[in-house]
């Protein structure tokens, strides 16, 4: 099949970007989106032309590193699933693609559709881990945790950190990222130590980098990892309880 | 060098006061104490179904309630204040953080949004906001001073405290433009606090799926009510029924 590319070209962070025009005439429907662009950069290696820049990990949606935006959706079009793991028979008719990175202010391109999303990481530096010494490893029954809770925080530790989310958001927000996090560590014995602390770090943090939230829900549509907007309520639920506390647990 | 790049985004960022956070949360406060207020001003306008006497002393026991113990108008005054004082810190609250949200996006704005209510509620909550400030002025002027785009033979109340609000009403919903301005006011109404109730939930962060869902569950009650209750009245004065 025949694809057509209307792809971001962007030399540097402070260059003007600009959108090429690029056919591939065998691509496959079995391709996802990734392989389709290894086959352009193939493509315009044998031209004699600079690849396109792209980032990719595992490629089996577990890691995060990919992500671009395909006709304005981040990630691409099929719902709730990473770059990787699109594939164009599951884009029905569509066979021009426009091509772009992920777009936020909090995101700033370094090439092509790579982008700088350390923001996510200096959300996490804030408050995002577990600081509490847990000395050597308890015994497997020492430390209860309920059925319940354990599953909830599986679920939000789901979350591959791939910044879809703010790319998706009209307010360029990270509350489903830090929401996410947040009730998954404040609902497991180490993380629950220091909730009241966390919570402070990481909204002073989603301030001062990112938008706010106005519970548009785009950010749930684009998560691979299938976050639900209730992540969004806990960053608030997790802040009030620390206000009402007064204290760091 | 990745250090020194977060070092200097660190640097360049400044953390915005008052916090988003507080800003959310004021706007739901005072959201939820205007979806009160709309809630009771429609029940009170359902007095214009049983007739002229009903609504006009039910306009004038608005004015008396209370008394002697507290003195005439003060309730509504009291009201006033405070929904002055809401719709400020609403207003303000809401500038400030579509200024914030503009920012954060950055230059490259997608669209194809998602389709469907509850996402176009979402986008057009500003636009909702001014529509319906704009008629809350206008219905101020036209049915509460009597000013300017009052109907002419707007009465005000007589020396007894006697109401015409009832005749008021009918005869500025007798004009037809003034009568689908409110019954569509209404309509952006309703979407505005569907959408603003269910965000509510967000900043007061419940999680619990059942909360959750009897929460979203109420604010598509009170639209609805809002709308049907409100939006029928010019309705009916142009059907004649009123």
């Amino acid at each position: 099949m025949r694809v057509e590319l209307e792809i971001w070209r962007q030399d540097g962070p402070s260059e003007p970007g600009r959108f090429e025009t690029h056919l591939i005439d065998d691509a496959t429907p079995e391709m996802s989106l990734l392989e389709l662009l290894d086959r352009l950069n193939d493509q315009l290696a044998e031209q004699g032309i600079e690849p396109i820049q792209f980032e990719s990990d595992c490629r089996e949606g577990i890691c995060g590193a990919c992500g671009v935006t395909v006709n304005d959706r981040p990630h691409g079009p099929v719902p709730k699933t990473p770059s990787c793991r699109q594939h164009l028979r599951a884009f029905g008719q569509v066979t021009t693609l426009r091509i772009e990175p992920l777009r936020s202010a909090g995101f700033p391109v370094i090439r092509d559709l790579v982008v700088d999303r350390s923001a996510l990481d200096r959300l996490i530096q804030a408050g995002g881990h577990i600081d509490v010494l847990t000395g050597t490893a308890p015994d497997a029954d020492a430390m209860l945790v309920g059925h319940e809770d354990a599953e909830a925080a599986l679920d939000f530790a789901a979350c591959i950190g791939c910044g879809a989310c703010v790319a998706a958001c009209p307010n360029g927000a990270a509350h489903l990222f830090a929401g996410a996090k947040l009730a998954h560590l404040g609902l497991l014995p180490h993380g629950e130590q220091e909730r009241g602390r966390r919570s402070k770090a990481v909204v002073d943090q989603l301030d001062t980098e990112f938008g706010p939230c106005s519970s548009y829900g785009e950010c749930v549509e684009v998560c691979p990892a299938g976050i639900p907007l209730t992540a969004v309520a806990a960053v608030h639920k997790e802040r009030l309880r620390g206000l009402f506390r007064g204290r760091a647990d | 060098m990745t250090v020194l790049r977060a070092e200097e985004q660190r640097q360049t960022h400044r953390r915005p006061r008052p916090s988003s956070f507080v800003l959310k949360l004021a706007m739901a406060i005072t959201g939820v104490i205007f979806v009160a207020f709309v809630f009771v001003h429609m029940i009170g306008n359902l007095k214009v179904y049983q007739g002229a006497e009903a609504f006009n002393s039910y306009a004038q026991w608005l004015r008396e309630v209370g008394y002697p113990l507290i003195p005439h108008t003060g309730v509504l005054w009291t009201l006033r204040v405070v929904l002055v004082t809401s719709l400020l810190v609403h207003l303000i609250a809401a500038v400030m953080l579509w200024l914030r949200g503009r920012a954060a996006r950055g230059p490259h704005r997608r669209r194809r949004m998602m389709t469907g209510l509850t996402a176009f509620g979402a986008r057009t909550m500003l636009l909702g906001g001014v529509i319906i400030l704009v008629f809350v002025i206008i219905h101020l002027l036209d049915l509460t001073i009597g000013a300017a785009l009052a109907p002419e033979t707007y009465r005000h109340a007589d020396a007894d405290g006697t109401m015409h609000a009832y005749q008021n009403l009918v005869a500025s919903f007798s004009r037809v433009p003034m009568a689908v301005f409110y019954a569509l006011s209404m309509v952006v109404l309703a979407l505005h606090v569907f959408h603003g109730w269910r965000t509510v939930l967000q900043d007061v962060g419940a999680t619990g799926r059942r909360l959750r869902l009897v929460w979203v569950t109420i604010g598509a009650v009170l639209a609805i009510a809002i709308l049907i209750g409100n939006a029928l009245i010019p309705v009916l004065v142009l059907a004649g029924m009123l």
